[in-house]
């Protein structure tokens, strides 16, 4: 960004910022709250809300990016693009009015991932508070820009912990001319090499397990859901030479946004993840295990990760045992990131992600006090 | 910070040095370094302490090691093509790291590999080929530029349109600190929870270390390709399509323009393409993908084209005809340096909707300072080239060609855009950071370099102007915020 000088509402928060790393005040920062309950372990003593810090600053659609504040919901900004025929590809899981801040700074993303990148990939600039109340503006407003070192990707993902998320400037896309959905009962390894044989490029490609096809009225067994995008002689096409797999039929673009929100907000949540040509292998040892522990399973396959979602049903020892013994057996099979559990669990299962020299160098330059969501990376030494 | 690398201990390192990889690959002699003076930078003539160029990985480590031992500065450098300075090492040691040219692995089913950074960018993409594959980033001067030295600039190219820069092909990368640890940035199996240290690596110009392998992406060669040239008379006509064409939801792989005087330029030399002479502007755009469709696409890009106002439209018929109409764009710097004995190349980015003004504005200023600029560029992405040839040995035209950079620099930020798109900021465009950023902005980049670097010896002086990181770091909330 450049560097016009930050507004008076993020002059704001910055004060409030730089009083708590004075007073050694942990605050949790909240957008509009829907990850609230991901059982991270933050001790905070205070909340730092910015469900009210909402509103677009610029969007010149001719440009095909927008510069919108931290808490405005990703389904207002996506009304407002869809209206000049764009949208922004980041479909990241839970509710659909999450914000556009919650999701850079947990780098969450969906199913479109696999054609259209992480957080990372969209996110063109952004201004942030440090644990010591500066406002920091990095990046900018176009598409192209290495200019100084990389403070965007730094904070995307970082989950508060290195600033407070105020402001980004996105890179959005032309919706496509054609966007079909099709459902194809099929098995993770067909779809996977269908995906490397084929010439087609799909916005997304998720295996569904068989009890959430079923749940989502899609299919009875494992399920490809498939969604091209194009110009209407390419979809037709790729949809000729999918259906080839297996029988494949049209259903309603609103499986996506049923999929996005079909994990209850207590449930527990691990991603599995390796490379693309290990995810049929992984799925098939981990999609049976999932669902006979009474969850479902789905696979984001260019990206090789495995979704994994298991009910708590009750926050009871016992339940919590039972937890403990598949997330435990999950985590052994594959690379994992662990999205929700009981935050009674989290101590014990999860290890710190920021536990190497330099992250913890990092915390220590942009958060020396470390009242930024302290903890909920784990602790750090 | 450390000084250059005294002269009276030149002598003691580069025998030590020797003692790690073999007498003939340290040079001490300043006839011997004069060819590492300057890199693709013009003007700039900057002499390191020494050189030194490891073969091998152990090598490597062992040079950084015993550098970190000694306090000593130094500059890591690969084919030494960059645009912004990068690579000059005045007063310090230079690491060159050309020798490192292994392709370790290409894994074909998942579409990537694993490369030693003096592997040059071209050289990577034709041992992919057997395998449908490529590297997609494509500078214009991979047939010579390394993938260390892309890492660090956060290379582009005119493929990037579609593909995406560097930092969206690079999935880890085995960092050598330079305090002589090496640590794994990214992961190549899997997503990890924590820090986007890869991602803050990546573009570091050679400040937060070297990269002792790169693992990347490959992506799958197109099943099939259209490449058209569009010719118009005005450049504003040519500034439209562009818009036109983004805004339609077509991406293409890559669209790129080319003004008069580049145009002409390119046809006077040995790369001519058979580009139109008289036209004001071309448009060289090209789509990819599944054949399925792709004529249409094709059509529709044509038409937007007319609708602004070209001249004609021509889509290669054959492949050598589309490495004729690719080779000119690629050789078009090396075709301006023909008509003028020095040329800057510089590099900025506006937001597309700013590209007529912006072309306008920067003829103006050419005007104005009596200079000749040539523009070729990546259209699609708002990223500018525009370029002067002058004389360097009149101090006037000198003068006059600096002045006409600083102003098209300027007024690229007064757009809303950016001082570099992917040249990198190197020494060239320190003195205009402080115009794009504000003072806690590149003193967190201080404060982030710091982490990598605590002793600043990489890459010494670059990027982020020295005073900016002396004022954050005397700054008394700063003081809390840096590095301990």
């Amino acid at each position: 960004m450049n560097a016009s000088p930050a507004s008076d509402a993020t002059a704001a928060l910055a004060e409030r910022v730089r009083h708590a790393h004075v007073t050694g005040t942990a605050l949790r920062i909240t957008g509009a709250g829907h990850w609230l309950d991901a059982g991270r372990p933050c001790r905070a003593d205070a909340s730092l809300a910015l469900a009210e810090h909402t509103g677009i600053v610029e969007y010149e659609p001719g440009d095909l990016t927008m510069t919108v504040r931290a808490g405005t919901p990703l389904d207002a900004l996506s009304a407002v693009a869809s209206g000049e025929g764009q949208w922004l590809p980041l479909d990241p899981f839970g509710h659909l009015g999450g914000t556009i801040g919650a999701t850079i700074a947990t780098a969450s993303s969906g199913p479109l991932s696999g054609a259209f990148g992480t957080p990372r990939d969209h996110v063109l600039g952004c201004e942030f508070i440090t644990g010591t109340g500066n406002v920091v503006r990095a990046g900018g407003r176009v598409v192209k820009n290495v200019a100084g070192f990389d403070l965007v990707r730094l904070v995307t993902g970082a989950w508060g912990t290195l600033g407070v998320v105020t402001e980004v400037s996105i890179r959005l896309r032309a919706l496509p001319e054609i966007d079909r959905t099709l459902a194809l009962e099929t098995t993770a390894s067909e779809a996977r090499r269908w995906l490397r044989a084929s010439p087609y490029t799909p916005l997304a490609a998720e295996m569904i397990s068989a009890r959430l096809a079923t749940d989502m009225s899609i299919g009875s067994r494992d399920t490809l859901l498939l969604r091209l995008g194009g110009n209407r002689a390419l979809v037709h096409s790729a949809a000729e030479s999918a259906g080839a797999l297996a029988g494949s039929r049209d259903v309603d673009a609103t499986v996506w946004d049923t999929l996005r929100t079909r994990e209850p907000a207590d449930a527990a949540v691990v991603r599995l993840s390796t490379s693309s040509s290990q995810v049929a292998a992984l799925w098939d040892r981990v999609a049976s295990i999932v669902e006979r522990a009474g969850g479902h399973a789905h696979a984001t396959l260019q990206r090789g990760i495995v979704r994994c979602m298991l009910p708590v049903r009750s926050d009871d020892a016992e339940e919590h045992a039972r937890l403990r013994g598949i997330v435990g057996a999950l985590l052994t099979l594959g690379s994992s990131v662990v999205e929700r559990l009981p935050s009674s669990l989290w101590a014990k299962m999860v290890p710190p992600a920021a536990s190497d020299a330099l992250s913890i160098g990092v915390r220590r330059a942009f958060d020396p006090g470390h009242v930024l969501n302290p903890g909920i990376l784990g602790e750090l030494a | 910070m450390p000084t250059d690398v005294a002269e009276h201990v030149v002598p003691d390192l580069a025998s030590r040095l020797a003692a790690i990889v073999g007498e003939r690959r340290v040079l001490a002699r300043p006839s011997e370094l004069r060819s590492y003076e300057s890199d693709g930078l013009p003007g700039y003539h900057a002499r390191p302490a020494l050189a030194v160029f490891p073969g091998t990985r152990d090598e490597t480590i062992a040079v950084v090691r015993l550098l970190a031992a000694l306090d000593a500065p130094f500059v890591a450098r690969g084919a030494g093509t960059g645009l912004s300075g990068g690579a000059l090492a005045e007063g310090s040691v230079l690491l060159g790291l050309h020798r490192l040219t292994r392709i370790l692995s290409i894994d074909a089913d998942d579409a990537r590999a694993v490369v030693e950074p003096g592997v040059v960018n071209a050289t990577l993409s034709r041992a992919a080929a057997a395998f449908g594959l490529h590297y997609a980033p494509d500078p214009s001067s991979q047939t010579a530029c390394t993938i260390g030295g892309n890492v660090a600039e956060n290379a582009g190219g005119p493929h990037c349109l579609k593909y995406g820069v560097t930092l969206n092909h690079v999935l880890a990368i085995t960092v050598l600190l330079p305090s002589g640890e090496v640590v794994t940035l990214g992961s190549a199996d899997g997503e990890r929870d924590g820090y986007d240290l890869l991602g803050a690596f990546i573009g570091s110009e050679g400040c937060f270390g070297v990269a002792l392998d790169v693992t990347v992406r490959l992506a799958r060669d197109p099943q099939a390709v259209r490449t058209l040239l569009a010719d118009f008379s005005s450049v504003n006509a040519a500034a439209h399509a562009v818009s036109s064409i983004i805004a339609s939801g077509i991406i293409p792989a890559a669209m790129e323009m080319m003004d008069g005087p580049t145009i002409q330029a390119v046809e006077a030399s040995i790369y001519a393409a058979g580009y139109p002479v008289d036209a004001a502007a071309i448009l060289l755009i090209e789509l990819d993908g599944a054949v399925a469709g792709i004529d249409d696409d094709a059509a529709r890009v044509d038409a937007f084209c007319r609708d602004a106002g070209a001249r004609g439209v021509r889509i290669a018929a054959d492949p050598a005809e589309r490495a004729r109409l690719w080779q000119g764009r690629k050789k078009a710097f090396g075709a301006m340096g023909r008509i003028a004995p020095n040329l800057v190349v510089q590099d900025a980015v506006v937001p597309r909707t700013k590209l007529p003004a912006i072309l306008a504005e920067i003829q103006h200023i050419a005007e104005l300072h009596r200079v000749r600029v040539c523009n070729v560029f990546h259209a699609g992405d708002g990223n500018l080239h525009p370029n002067i040839g002058y004389d360097a040995t009149s101090a006037d035209e000198t003068e006059r060609v600096h002045r006409a950079m600083a102003a098209i620099m300027q007024a690229c930020i007064d757009a809303g855009g950016t001082i570099t798109g992917e040249h990198g900021i190197g020494l060239d465009k320190l003195p205009y950071m402080e115009a794009l950023f504000t003072p806690a902005t590149l003193g967190a980049m201080c404060a982030l370099r710091e982490v990598f670097d605590p002793g600043r010896r990489s890459n010494p002086g670059k990027v982020v102007p020295v005073h900016s990181c002396r004022e954050w770091f005397a700054a008394p909330s700063a003081r809390a915020g840096g590095a301990s």
